[in-house]
């Protein structure tokens, strides 16, 4: 009898082969490659901040096509098994429903980082081909991506998690709805907390969303890639606690679907 | 069985695990964020943001919208539509402020570009232009062009607070990537500022520095700024002798033993007269006996009770937020006296912008205004920095400016007599200094300042 591991292990590899062979995706990633290589003619925008511009629209193109990737990879992966009646073929075996949601899930962070790491690739030839910069200002562009698989990861967890008792068109809506305001949190929370004509009450309930909600904020760390002259220390620190921050979020997520799911009728 | 008996133990984790990242969000991961990552701009849903554009920059597009508006400002500026630039310039440094082309255009174009029908600027959008390079220093502190814009602003535009052109200045050379050739300006702030020796030292500094830098790599860029650091250094010198200010400086009587230019102050005889000639148009005459052209004097119409006003200027520095809304019911006119074969006369016409010049208020104050600290050097040679070689037996003010011998001039009319209403309909009001004569009596031939040169035995 297989472990937990390699039960959940199999479906996710299945789960992977399944997203590189789903047309949409592709075609989303193609879109972002092509949008991408398109970029560096946008440097006539600016005298002076050619880098900033290139890289800060790559990283927003990269940012929105690996959402959406996450988005529509994971609000079908539990409602199509489920109508195609092949889940049943799968919990006919020994797998239990929480080790196919989990491995479900981690089979989507697998195809998401080969999706991202595809998009870094070409993103970071691109930038070397127009701008020839150096070996360490590449590397440092090619940090960003990493944080963004970790958002992308929370960010399929959301899906996967409401993908559970809503319907997927409603659910993309909804993924989609919670990612916009997520990128926002911290932005929005230090206008208001540093307005001191806001009312107190108004300062604690955008407390209070910023601690409930899941921050995607917190992977957009481009500011001073792009604005470089900025002196940053311990930012391996922050790069493991927003890591760490991600893990426990997802796994909240995770258990709230697991049982969810566990506890539905199919 | 119930639903959190049968989860009991990863219900309860969920519960930890939550409380956990909120605890970590709240107390590690938002502070260093906002330290480190935080794009500095606070206001994320700029109401100028048209739905499609607030898209963009939710999806973090803010570098290349701010570059598309900026390209788009550009278009404005081309057709002279200059007032649909002002929110681009604010939406483009709210979304990318980290784009010093932008704070630095924009502040030019703010203090310099928005005119009247006869092209003065409209001085009570200086404070905004200000308080817009204080937003850019904010957000970039480690290089040296909005420190230097800053510090532009105050030396060239405003004048009134050398202070504040040094306190720039010196920030700006305090920076690594200062551009040597900006760095001289600091003297010539310290000059403004009556801080002469410090002035000499600064220049001494930068020339020892355009040394080394020549020395290290001789091409013309670096010997020229050391060649023009050597005339300038010079140059102090002659005027600091000539003009007796070592001799002042040492205080034991030898300023008024010498032969100094400055000394026997000359009286430039101020007069003048203000007639109103149409409803907002004022016409300025009078006399300022100094024969030598680059004489400009200031002259000021402006509510009697201006709230920001200060003798001869606003208080520059009063705005700390960017608000492009300016008040509808102040007048505050500025603009500059020519003096040519010692007199000077101007007609000045408010009355095809009545935005800027609402005439709200039921009195105004004239003023003329000379501070020989920013006259060209010909001048000074003869006034010396302080004004200590000028005088003016009816005019000459050494309060308004502590310091500084200026001459200040201050003259009423009231609105109906701008307006020409009421009892005014009929007539053309007019003010003058009791001293004002018609040009053609007023002057001695021969009461003409000597120029002195900086030539040996001139």
């Amino acid at each position: 009898m297989k472990s937990s591991f390699g039960v959940i292990w199999n479906i996710a590899a299945t789960t992977v082969g399944e997203a590189i062979h789903r047309r949409i995706l592709l075609i989303i990633l193609l879109i972002g490659v092509v949008l991408l290589s398109v970029i560096p003619t946008l440097s006539i925008l600016t005298a002076r901040s050619q880098t900033s511009i290139t890289i800060g629209t790559m990283y927003a193109v990269m940012r929105g096509i690996s959402a959406m990737i996450a988005i529509i990879l994971t609000i079908y992966m539990i409602p199509n098994e489920i109508e195609r009646r092949t889940i049943y073929t799968i919990l006919s075996k020994p797998v239990q429903r929480w080790q196919f949601f989990v491995g479900k899930y981690v089979g989507a962070m697998l195809a998401l980082a080969l999706m991202i790491a595809l998009m870094t690739i070409f993103m970071v030839g691109i930038f070397w081909v127009f701008q020839h910069p150096t070996p360490a200002k590449l590397l440092e562009i090619s940090q960003q991506p990493v944080l963004y698989w970790m958002e992308m990861c929370l960010l399929a967890a959301v899906a996967i998690c409401l993908s559970t008792f809503i319907a997927p068109l409603i659910n993309f809506f909804l993924t989609l709805g919670i990612w916009l305001v997520g990128t926002v949190l911290n932005p929005l929370y230090s206008s208001v907390a540093g307005d001191s004509n806001t009312p107190p009450i108004l300062k604690a309930s955008s407390k209070l969303i910023t601690e409930i909600l899941p921050n995607f904020a917190n992977y957009d760390t481009k500011n001073p890639i792009i604005n470089p002259g900025q002196n940053i220390t311990n930012q391996g620190a922050y790069y493991s606690f927003v890591i760490v921050y991600g893990l426990l979020y997802i796994c909240v997520l995770l258990i709230i679907g697991g049982i969810i799911f566990d506890r539905r009728e199919v | 069985m119930s639903l959190f008996k049968r989860y009991q133990k990863v219900i309860i984790a969920a519960i930890v695990l939550f409380i956990a990242q909120g605890a970590l969000q709240q107390v590690y991961i938002y502070n260093y964020w906002q330290k480190n990552y935080s794009p500095q701009s606070g206001e994320l849903f700029a109401s100028e943001l048209a739905p499609e554009q607030i898209l963009l920059n939710l999806l973090g597009f803010r570098e290349f919208l701010a570059g598309i508006l900026w390209v788009r400002a550009d278009g404005f500026f081309d057709s002279g539509n200059y007032d649909a630039i002002l929110p681009i310039i604010r939406l483009c440094t709210l979304l990318d402020p980290h784009e010093i082309d932008i704070y630095a255009t924009g502040m030019w174009h703010i203090g310099y570009n928005f005119t009247d029908q006869d092209q003065r600027s409209d001085r009570r959008y200086i404070p905004i232009a200000l308080a817009l390079g204080k937003d850019g220093v904010k957000n970039n502190p480690d290089t040296y062009e909005l420190y230097f814009e800053m510090g532009w602003m105050y030396f060239n535009k405003i004048q009134d607070d050398p202070d504040q052109a040094l306190k720039w200045f010196e920030l700006s050379n305090s920076k690594k990537d200062v551009l040597p050739a900006r760095e001289d300006l600091l003297a010539n702030a310290y000059f403004h500022n009556g801080q002469i020796t410090q002035g000499l030292d600064t220049y001494y500094r930068l020339y020892n520095d355009a040394v080394k830098r020549t020395n290290a790599d001789n091409v013309f860029a670096n010997s020229q700024i050391r060649d023009t650091l050597e005339a300038n250094i010079d140059n102090t010198i002659i005027r600091m002798l000539q003009r007796g200010y070592l001799a002042q400086q040492r205080n034991d009587g030898s300023y008024q033993k010498g032969d100094y230019d400055t000394l026997n102050p000359f009286d430039v005889g101020l007069s003048a007269k203000i007639t109103v000639v149409n409803p907002r148009v004022v016409s300025v005459e009078g006399t300022w006996n100094v024969l030598p052209v680059g004489t400009h004097l200031r002259f000021i119409i402006r509510d009697l009770n201006y709230p920001d006003a200060k003798p001869a200027e606003l208080d520059w520095n009063k705005d700390t937020t960017v608000s492009f809304n300016l008040p509808t019911d102040r007048t505050y006119m500025q603009d500059d006296l020519f003096v040519k074969d010692r007199r000077f006369s101007k007609t000045i016409d408010m009355s095809k912008d009545i935005t800027i010049y609402p005439f709200t208020a039921p009195n105004y104050l004239m003023e003329i205004y000379y501070n020989p600290r920013f006259a060209p050097p010909h001048l000074q040679d003869k006034f010396g920095w302080s004004g200590e070689g000028m005088t003016d037996k009816n005019y000459l003010n050494t309060s308004i400016r502590p310091g500084i011998r200026c001459i200040y001039c201050t003259l009423q009319l009231s609105r109906d007599q701008i307006l020409m209403r009421g009892p005014w309909a009929d007539q053309h009001a007019s003010v003058q200094t009791p001293n004002f004569k018609s040009f053609d009596t007023n002057q001695s031939d021969t009461d003409i300042v000597k120029v002195p040169t900086l030539r040996g035995g001139g």
